[in-house]
């Protein structure tokens, strides 16, 4: 049987997400090193528009129709997917490593009996199989991974890694199946969505922005930092173990959990650069990064760096900054 | 609520210096400190949280090396009932799916109304184990999870989505919920909480006590392996500025007024 990469669409509130398009560059790369074929599967309340937008770009769509699919319910796809996927194979499904699939992957793929790689940025293939490149301790350390001789592999992807350009291929075609779900009730139900709190400061329009990660230490003085960032005339907006540690509210978190931000500067202060925080940085701005870590993940997502303490450079460049206003 | 919590023990990577040992698989772990996971340690307190509210027990696991006995003495005293060391040379290099395995294996046959772990672990970023033992134990899960509430059987919570929205979910219990961190506030944990704890005999369970054979657990048992590791070279993508603290600062304030970051 030929071998088969399968992508997964994801959707929210009846628009495909950007993931999926992700999905399906890593998808046509795979099918093309592998000899594969590539497909994609819908699983929607209503898969009508989003299975032809999603046809232009991959030969085959298998669009899936049940009420249950309205939202990522994980229970519901991990049965449909793997009534769906049961008869198919050798095969690699390739999904987005969003925090929708991510509540799903894990139990899927022991559902497939499939060997499971999440949030890849890159694959290579030796021999005729795919190995995948993920990050490690503290994404500090790239690693390559082998599936030893699985015939069924699920995969999933950080966000970012795979920029997706618009086919020239001739529209595929759409296949619409039946549901395989039954009337045995979910235990899972989801039930609304919840908009975060909204605060004073909006670090999403901010044109200038000073962030604080953990690096800034257990104890940190804040008043620091929102000195530096008023010097700047910027906002002050962190990363998640800041907010964890009740230093600053939610609504300062960049990242994709929290806030995405498009600054013009972007000052990142004991930021270690995990990619759930770079990820809600847009627009390209110019990011300067200081950090006592010379290794920091953050350091290869910005333009300039400086490798020292905080407690030195931060007073150091207020000061510098106010003589420079005059 | 009964509760069990599956717990890690991980070397601090954060702000360590990293290097790759002479097989090149893996780091040299010798110098680094190793801790509790930061996630798994929202897990326990939240366990801890629920007991108080709903009363019940909370047991805590662990698939580990010898020297995480520190971390289930911190769960005992953090408030946790009992602990449970799965500890065997062969259980070492297992993947997701092996670790999951071993845990399914031990809890299968305990009694439980819940299960909570952290999301992902920081050393390997799998974020796998949680529901992987959902599905092996034929109950549901969910991830990233917050605002948790017990009631008659079920549970409501809240799962983090992009961009600042979050679902409210409800699930039937027994189930699997791996938390987000920052659902709760761990308490402070004091030596003497430690020490009070000291007596509370912890088990600690080897390959055949679990009742698994070597071939299911490890490397052998894994489903994927680690073929090579390697740095990415220092500093790619930046320029870095040198000098004395006052020195960089300086350059960096000059950069920042040319480039538009002082408004």
């Amino acid at each position: 049987m030929k071998k088969q990469i399968i992508v997964l669409a994801e959707h929210r509130k009846q628009q495909i997400r950007d993931t999926t398009w992700e999905a399906i560059t890593a998808g046509r790369l795979l099918a093309e090193q592998l000899g594969a074929e590539l497909s994609c599967v819908l699983l929607a309340s209503s898969v009508g528009e989003m299975a032809e937008k999603i046809a232009k770009e991959c030969p085959t769509v298998l669009a899936v129709e049940d009420p249950r699919f309205e939202t990522f319910n994980s229970e519901a796809f991990i049965k449909a997917l793997s009534a769906i996927l049961a008869d198919k194979g050798p095969y690699m499904l390739v999904m987005g490593n969003s925090n929708a699939v991510i509540d799903l992957a894990p139990g899927l793929s022991v559902a497939l009996d499939a060997a499971l790689a999440t949030d890849c940025f890159g694959f290579e293939v030796q021999d005729g199989k795919p190995l995948a490149l993920r990050q490690i301790y503290s994404y500090k350390v790239n690693a390559l991974v082998s599936f030893k001789d699985a015939e069924r592999i699920v995969v999933t992807l950080r966000g970012g890694s795979f920029s997706f350009t618009p086919s020239e291929a001739a529209a595929g075609k759409v296949e619409k199946i039946a549901s395989p779900l039954g009337d045995e009730p979910l235990r899972k139900r989801f039930l609304s969505f919840v908009e975060a709190e909204k605060g004073d400061v909006d670090v999403a329009s901010a044109d200038i922005i000073v962030s604080v990660g953990r690096g800034i230490g257990d104890e940190p003085d804040m008043d620091v930092f929102q000195s530096l960032a008023d010097a700047m005339g910027g906002v002050l907006a962190c990363s998640r173990p800041i907010v964890d540690k009740n230093l600053l509210p939610k609504y300062h978190q960049v990242g994709t959990s929290g806030v995405e931000v498009k600054p013009k500067v972007y000052l990142a202060l004991g930021i270690s650069g995990a990619f759930q925080h770079v990820g809600g940085i847009k627009g390209n701005p110019l990011i300067i990064a200081v950090n006592k870590d010379a290794r920091a993940p953050i350091f290869r997502v910005a333009q300039y760096g400086i490798v020292g303490d905080l407690n030195q450079v931060v007073p150091a460049l207020e000061e510098k900054i106010k003589e420079l206003k005059g | 609520m009964d509760i069990i919590v599956c717990v890690k023990w991980i070397p601090d990577t954060s702000e360590a210096d990293l290097a790759i040992d002479s097989g090149g698989k893996d780091i040299k772990k010798d110098t680094l400190d190793y801790d509790v996971n930061d996630w798994d340690r929202f897990a326990v307190e939240e366990a801890v949280q629920l007991k108080e509210k709903h009363g019940g027990t909370v047991t805590v696991v662990t698939v580990a090396s010898e020297d995480a006995e520190e971390m289930l003495r911190e769960s005992l005293a953090r408030g946790a009932d009992e602990a449970f060391h799965l500890c065997d040379e062969a259980f070492e290099a297992s993947d997701g799916f092996a670790t999951a395995r071993i845990l399914a294996q031990f809890i299968k046959n305990r009694p439980f109304d819940l299960i909570l772990t952290g999301t992902l672990a920081e050393d390997d970023g799998g974020g796998q184990v949680g529901g992987m033992l959902a599905a092996m134990l034929g109950i549901p899960s969910s991830t990233l999870v917050s605002k948790i509430q017990g009631q008659d059987g079920k549970v409501t919570f809240q799962r983090e989505l992009e961009g600042g929205l979050y679902e409210a979910v409800e699930m039937a219990l027994p189930a699997v919920l791996s938390v987000a961190t920052g659902l709760n506030e761990p308490r402070f944990v004091s030596i003497r909480a430690v020490r009070k704890v000291a007596s509370i005999e912890i088990p600690v369970l080897g390959l055949g006590e679990v009742g698994l054979d070597g071939s299911q657990v490890g490397a052998e048992g894994s489903r994927i392996q680690i073929e090579k590791l390697f740095l990415p070279p220092e500093g790619e993508g930046a320029e870095i500025i040198k000098g004395s603290p006052e020195e960089a600062a300086a350059r960096l304030a000059e950069i920042l007024k040319e480039k538009g970051g002082i408004g």
